[in-house]
Order: C-alpha cells, then structure tokens, then sequence
C-alpha cells in the first residue's frame, strides 16, 4: 500500500504542476457553463428582442376587399405597408429580401364572407429568416381578423358561439416544475459531466503513461523495487481525482451560472436550484465515482499500450466520440431507464443523473446501476493485471 | 555479484520491422542475445562492449528485471531475476544516458521519491542525501525544477537518483553517451567511487578509452554473441593489434 501510495503523492504533485491537466481539471469545468449560458442566453434575448421590435415591410394587395383588415396593418407602427407589388413578383421580393411577407386576398374575399362562405387569404413568408417572425406576428393579424368575421356572423344568425366550442379542455399537469425542467436539463447535464469527466482523465492519463514512456522516466520507475500493478493504481487515483474533481468543479460552474442569470424566471430558478440539493448532487457523484474509475483504467490501459504521446492521443480521441453516443442516446425521446438501459455503462449514469435531478429515481434501478458499474470496472482491472 | 548463464532473448518481430530488415532476413523472431554468460565480482568493474545493436541493452535490462530472458537465468545478488525480481531492484540502481527525469519535480522530491520507494527511513535518506548532494556539489540547485537545469545537473541528479539506496549492483547503460567531457569525468569517479566501496558495476560502452580506464573485467558481444569474456589482462595479452581500439574493431569485423 506504501508505494501505491507514495506514486499517487508523486503523481499527483507532478499534475498539479502541469498547467494543462490543471486547465482540465478546474479551469474549463468551471468556466463552461458560466460562459455557455451567458453566451446563449445574451444571443437569445437580443435577437428575440430584435425579431420583436423589427419593423416589417409587408405587400399587401387586396383587391378592393377586406378594408378594415386593411386599415388594421396600416395603422400599425411596427409594420410598413406597401400596396405598389403585383402578385407574381412577390417570391422574388421576399427571397431577396426587399421585403418581410406579403398578404393577398383573393379577388371574390368580400363576396365569399358576405354569403357566409370561406374566403382565402394567401401568406407569403420565409420561415428561414429571424426565427419565422413574420409569419407568427401576421398570422396574429389575421386570426384577429378571421375572429372578427366570425363574431360578426353569430351575432347576423343570432347564434351563441359555444355552438362550435362544445368542449372545454382543462390541462392540469401534476408533474412539478421541477419534475419538468429536471427531466429536461437533467438529459443535458450527464452530457457534460460525462465529457468533464473523460476530458478531467484523459491529459492525466496522456502525461502519466504514453508521456512517461516517451520522456523515458517510466524505465527508471520499472527499475524500483514496486510491482506494475502498484506503479498503476497509483497513477490511476491520480486520473480518477482528476476526473472526479472536473465533474464536481462542472457542478460549480453551472451552480454560478443559474446564479449569474438574472433573466430566468424567478420559479424555473427555485426549479433549478431545488434540482441542487444536496443529495442530489452527492448521489449523482456517488454515480460518476465508478464511471471516473472505469475511464481512468480504460485510458490508462490505451495510454501505457500506446508508443508514444501522439499514438496515445490519435487512440483517445475516437474514444471521446464512442463515449458520446451514449449519453446522446439518453436524449432521445422514450429512453427511460429500466432494467436493461441500466446495465449499459455511460448510457446509465446519463439516464440515472436525469432521474435524479427531476427527483424520480428509483431506487432498484439506481443499484442495478450501481452494480453494473462495478462490474464494468472488475473487467478493466482485469486488462490491468495483464498489463 | 551478477551471474548470467546462457542467457537467450528473443523478441517476436512485427510485420513493419520484419519489411525493415529487408527481403533476406526469413523467420518471425530475433535473438537479440543468444546464449551468453558471464559474471561480475564485486569490487570489479565488468565493462560490456559491443557496437550499436550488439545486444548490450538487452543484457543489462535483463540484469534490471526489465526484460525477461527467453531461457537461460541471472543472479543478482545471490537473487534471481525472474522469480525475485523485487529483491533484485531492492539491491540495483540502474543508470542510463538517456535516464529520464521528471521536469516538474525539483531534485530534492525527485531524490526523495525514489528513497520512499525503496522504503529507506527518513535518517537513513537525510544522511545519504546529504553525503551524495555534498559530493556532487548539488546544494545550489537541489530546489529548482529540473525541467530548468543543465544537462550536466541533470547527469548528477540521475546518479543520486540511481544510488540513493546504495545498491550493491549498479548497472550504466552508455552513461557517457552524449555527454561533455566534464560530465563524463563525473560519472568515470562515481563508476571508480563505486568499486573501492566493493560495489559491482556493469557498464556497457563502445568507447574503448573509457574499458581501459575503468573496466577490471570485459564482455565484447556482437550480433546478440559472446566474443571474449575474461579479464583486461587477458585481452591484453592475446590482441593481435597495436591498440585496444583496433583490436576492438578486429574481433567486430572478423564476425
């Protein structure tokens, strides 16, 4: 044990000296979230604030109809009208952006509505353009419009309206505020927790074995009187508290980041923070414990099998996409996790940490998958052995 | 005392280095050393000679308990290197030219941690830290990154490295390789130092200044085969050229 224990001392001195795995280890987990929610939430909030106050140029051609939906867009402060654009040049006005839309009436609209009938309206627009704002914002106008006529003609045949709304629905969904954005952000943090984690493991694992081997230290290591699987595990709790701590100092950044968002909604923000607890976090910790060991054996193997620092790098970074997949199937809609995605390493600490933040585990499953790492980790130490 | 007897290694070649050997070379396999055997006395120095690739490597790895001999056995300290190759590295140091160093420790933590490994007590290590970094002059630098220091600093740290836990064999492979005069000088004492405290040194070389200067016994191996082993004297005695270098070069070339 005394020279497991002296390796990891050494180890781990080495590393935190190294400005790289350092970065790994306490720079980039901390600083990720903060900056990928001030980057999407500023970028978000100024372009729906732009798309808002955009004043839209719309070709209206009417016909000589529908006057007062006419007189609606004109005194509008947020759309400019223009009346001078014949029909069939319209497409190219929008596609080259002279114009937002265009709004056409069909010839016969006035007599259509007047004998009860359908008149059509014809919405030309590009949903490619400034998040579809043109067509959300007339279509608006329009359902105004066509809600007018309506009201008009149940009162002309002195009808109740209820006559076409026989039934009211009335959602009421007792999931949680938590329960909904846990099972939403939920999916999306095993993402980054498990790349942390791999990121946290990998530059350890590169510097300790492959990198030892090509700066020729590892022969003068082989030399003392300690055996390969001590000179291993001391150099694997090294990659495995590397790893461990990217993962609690992700949990840092992304604590700092709901703190710095001043633009959430006040109840989301209690959503997410109650997503925090305490025993929250320590059990998905408590998960990401044996998938930090299973990296850091797994990297170590392919870090000591590998000649050199570049032949260990061109092997990992394949890895880095292998172990994504996984977690990237725990966003699909309908993986839950159950009894046999609970087996699957990476794919059930994704779904579990999901359960457990939207505060739905179970506990069964979080033993099978609790069991399932372990066993995973068995295999690998096995690889170990015959290294 | 080092005792090899019939030592054979023979490594599996893969397929890119059976092409670098080219179309005349047949079979999977190489003997890098084919039954060789010799032995080192304590308070002798035992100098190994070969030309680049002769083999010499190979041996002194396998008197490290780095390699494993493909049949044959080696006795290090009365211990063998296969079945107690702990006790083996407890009673070696092991020095190389290309002796990697971390650059990230400075030489007081590089020092101490080789002596934790090899289990000496804090008295034992203060006293003979203190003695080797006195000897070498190595206090004024024994607190900086050795990522920051000279190479001829470096050579130093790397030779307390070795005999910190002061072996009774201590093994150099090429230690002179690529080093300057005064750096070389260096380790020629400590090879010297090493056999008037009755140490058993190997060194392999294909210097043949450095085997008159140093060596009391020498091995020359050539293409993995023992070509003499006996004592300076002795190859003195039976050379059939002027000097020590030609006769070197005799015995390479006859094969």
């Amino acid at each position: 044990m005394k020279p497991i224990l002296t390796i990891f001392k050494k180890e781990f001195k080495d590393i935190t000296r190294d400005r790289r795995s350092m970065m790994m280890m306490f720079i980039i987990p901390m600083l990720l979230f903060p900056l990928l929610f001030t980057i999407a939430t500023v970028f978000t909030t100024r372009q729906t604030q732009k798309v808002r106050t955009k004043t839209l140029v719309v070709a209206l051609i009417t016909h000589g109809n529908a006057e007062a939906f006419r007189e609606i867009l004109l005194k509008r402060d947020d759309l400019k009208i223009r009346e001078d654009i014949a029909e069939d040049i319209i497409p190219q006005f929008i596609q080259s952006d002279s114009i937002d839309a265009a709004i056409r009436f069909d010839e016969q609209f006035d007599a259509q509505i007047a004998d009860l009938r359908r008149g059509q309206i014809h919405l030309y627009f590009k949903s490619s353009r400034d998040m579809d704002a043109s067509r959300n914002r007339l279509t608006t106008l329009i359902r105004d419009y066509e809600n007018q006529i309506v009201n008009d003609r149940f009162q002309r045949l002195a009808l109740d309206r209820m006559i076409v709304d026989p039934v009211q629905v009335r959602r009421h969904d007792i999931a949680s505020q938590r329960e909904r954005i846990g099972k939403s952000v939920g999916g999306f943090l095993p993402y980054i927790f498990v790349l942390m984690c791999f990121m946290g493991c990998m530059y350890p694992a590169l510097d300790l074995g492959a990198g030892e081997k090509e700066r020729a230290t590892l022969e003068t290591l082989l030399v003392a009187p300690v055996s390969k699987i001590q000179i291993l595990l001391g150099k694997c709790g090294v990659i495995v508290l590397s790893g461990f701590a990217s993962i609690a100092n992700s949990f840092i950044g992304f604590f700092i980041a709901i703190m710095l968002q001043r633009e959430i909604v006040a109840r989301i923000l209690d959503a997410l923070q109650g997503m925090f607890e305490i025993s929250s976090i320590l059990l998905v910790l408590s998960l990401c414990l044996p998938l930090t060991i299973f990296f850091a054996a797994a990297l170590m193997s392919v870090s000591i099998f590998a000649k050199s620092f570049k032949e260990a790098q061109s092997i990992m970074a394949p890895l880095n996409i292998i172990i994504i997949i996984p977690v990237f199937i725990g966003f699909l809609p309908g993986i839950e996790l159950n009894v046999i995605t609970s087996l699957i390493p990476v794919l059930n600490v994704s779904l579990a940490s999901k359960e457990i933040f939207a505060g739905t585990i179970k506990l069964p499953l979080l033993f099978e998958v609790y069991a399932s790492l372990t066993k995973w980790f068995e295999r690998e130490s096995t690889i170990f052995r015959e290294t | 005392m080092v005792i090899a007897k019939n030592i054979v290694k023979t490594f599996k070649l893969s397929r890119q280095q059976k092409r670098e050997m080219g179309d005349g070379f047949q079979g999977n396999t190489i003997d890098a050393v084919c039954n060789i055997s010799f032995t080192c006395q304590p308070g002798r120095v035992f100098a190994l000679l070969g030309p680049n690739g002769a083999g010499k490597t190979t041996a002194l790895r396998m008197i490290a308990t780095m390699l494993k001999p493909t049949s044959g056995s080696i006795s290090v300290a009365e211990y063998d290197t296969v079945a107690q190759s702990q006790a083996v590295r407890e009673n070696l140091g092991f020095l190389t030219g290309n002796t990697g160093l971390y650059d990230r420790l400075t030489p007081n933590e590089m020092v101490r941690y080789f002596a934790d490994l090899h289990g000496m007590n804090s008295a034992d290590y203060n006293t003979r830290r203190d003695h080797l970094f006195a000897l070498l002059d190595m206090e004024a630098f024994a607190n900086r990154r050795i990522g920051k220091l000279s190479t001829g600093m470096k050579q130093k740290v790397s030779i307390v490295r070795t005999i910190i836990h002061d072996p009774e064999v201590i093994v150099f492979d090429e230690p002179t390789a690529g080093l300057d005069v005064v750096t070389s000088r260096n380790i020629v004492h400590l090879i010297r130092d090493c056999r008037n405290v009755g140490k058993t040194v190997i060194f392999s070389t294909h210097r043949m200044g450095e085997v008159s200067l140093l060596s009391d016994d020498l091995a020359i191996i050539h293409k993995g085969q023992l070509q003499f082993n006996g004592t300076l004297e002795d190859f003195q005695n039976q050379m059939q050229t002027p000097t020590l270098e030609d006769e070197f070069i005799r015995i390479v070339e006859d094969e």
